[in-house]
């Protein structure tokens, strides 16, 4: 096999690299934040239930949930999942993450001194304009360092779902690997992460400073 | 500029909605035979030059299908969750090497069609000769696979007690990690199915050879779900038809594993007949 055919075949399975993550942070962001107001409800059961949610997701490895979500359909009710593999890898890579998230939202939102909601008391907002228009917009600040983090550990989890047998980059590179008894895919599929996380560091980086007005 | 954003991955998410609504509709038609198979597992199942999956068992697969004018849809799976996905129906079977000796209860087997012997890899220069040489080294063999069963087999023809003398076991998850190993030491021996240790020494060239000493003797068949007989049967009916037509010899000699095949021509003079014609 030519480089260049190696080449073309992981940039196909890139795409659906590329496909996982960027679905998995459309759901899991916005999600997050559902969670964080779970996690303080003033609802104690509600509270208590999200907390056990974050949890398990956090303590549990993301390849064993991706499992239970492909299959466990099966086991429990007889479902046929011939079709459902991507909708499985999905669901379980934006539970996962957005447990993650609403931890940081917590860091953040947190952060932000008693003494900012009482002046916005004074000044007549009310709780949701407080936290829309006072809170939220500093906490986003407060929060893109972690994010990116979590967004870069992202890309390179990605390569779990192969334990599903689901086919990207990285399933693709140990393929082209074992039939051509190389290496070389492995290096290219390393190349590949790197750069796209370079990328994602380089605007998350780019939003910082754009955030960075008051000073 | 942000709604656009979001109505494209929107429209995105929608497109790939319908596209898995279709396949639905394909799949109730039940003229698609999806065989799961080991994509890290040549000469049976493997990727090609071109990036197209390929191998012994997909060709001869495929040629099932030409048969039946069904629609074979390749499918690489993860070895390890091999069970699950035949119980749950997205696999129809597991054709790619599937040992199926010791296997015989567990799932409904085609006839055999390959003799298979598990053997030992040494490198070359590692003064190990015999199986008893093997005393105290560091030994690897794939997770899941037929050479572990064998080697934690208490059972008449088990290797347990073999097993036993290694310096360690060491479960790999798959080949091309396992020879890396190998040749920097980490692994002092590979336990493997002889037709891939074949392959792998053709490919990588000097410094590797196989024991004369094997573990046991045993077959490839076709694994379908326990009970489903029917399937079975049409496969196995096509399978004596391709040996018959020399297709299966072809093929075999084609990814050079002819002393290997078990399956040939009901009746001998036949196949003579064909391969004089050709």
């Amino acid at each position: 096999m030519s480089f260049q055919v190696m080449l073309q075949q992981l940039t196909v399975g890139f795409g659906q690299t590329l496909l996982i993550f960027c679905l998995t942070l459309l759901f899991s962001l916005p999600l997050g934040m559902v969670v964080y107001f779970g996690r303080v409800s003033k609802f104690k059961p509600l509270s208590w239930i999200i907390k056990a949610y974050i949890s398990i997701m956090r303590g549990t490895p993301l390849m064993l949930q991706l499992l239970l979500w492909y299959f466990g359909p099966f086991y429990l009710w007889g479902m046929n999942i011939g079709n459902y593999k991507f909708t499985a890898i999905i669901l379980g890579c934006s539970l996962n993450y957005a447990a993650y998230f609403a931890e940081i939202y917590r860091s953040g939102i947190e952060s932000i001194p008693v003494g900012q909601y009482e002046a916005a008391q004074l000044l007549g907002y009310n709780k949701s304009q407080t936290f829309f228009k006072i809170v939220l917009p500093q906490v986003v600040k407060i929060v893109l360092p972690s994010v990116t983090n979590e967004v870069i550990t992202l890309v390179k989890d990605t390569s779990l779902v192969y334990s599903v047998s689901y086919i990207e980059m990285f399933a693709l590179a140990k393929q082209i690997a074992a039939a051509q008894t190389t290496v070389i895919p492995f290096v290219i599929a390393g190349v590949f992460y790197y750069i796209f996380n370079f990328v994602v560091a380089w605007v998350m980086e780019w939003f910082e400073k754009k955030l960075n007005y008051y000073r | 500029m942000k709604k656009k954003t979001v109505a494209v991955l929107m429209t995105a998410v929608m497109a790939m909605g319908m596209v898995s609504a279709v396949s639905v509709q394909a799949g109730i038609e039940d003229k698609t035979l999806i065989v799961g198979f080991d994509a890290e597992y040549p000469p049976y199942g493997y990727m090609d030059d071109d990036g197209e999956y390929t191998g012994f068992d997909l060709e001869l697969a495929q040629a099932v299908c030409d048969l039946e004018g069904w629609e074979l849809e390749k499918k690489p799976i993860n070895w390890d969750s091999k069970d699950m996905e035949l119980n749950s129906g997205s696999i129809d079977c597991i054709w790619n090497g599937f040992t199926m000796n010791g296997r015989e209860d567990d799932y409904t087997f085609s006839d055999p069609y390959v003799d298979n012997s598990q053997v030992i890899v040494v490198a070359e220069d590692s003064g190990i000769d015999k199986l008893t040489d093997l005393a105290g080294k560091t030994v690897g063999v794939q997770a899941a696979s037929a050479a572990l069963d064998l080697l934690q087999s208490e059972e008449e023809g088990g290797q347990k007690e073999l097993a036993d003398t290694f310096g360690s076991l060491n479960e790999f998850a798959d080949y091309n990690t396992a020879f890396t190993e190998l040749q920097a030491g980490a692994l002092d021996a590979l336990a493997i199915d002889i037709g891939v240790a074949k392959y792998q020494l053709n490919s990588r060239g000097e410094g590797f050879k196989i024991l004369d000493e094997t573990l046991n003797t045993e077959q490839y068949a076709i694994g379908f779900k326990k009970g489903n007989d029917e399937l079975c049967n049409i496969v196995n009916a096509d399978l004596q038809k391709l040996a018959d037509d020399g297709t299966v010899a072809e093929l075999a000699e084609k990814y050079e594993i002819s002393d290997m095949v078990t399956l040939k021509a009901s009746d001998d003079t036949s196949k003579d007949d064909t391969a004089e014609e050709k």
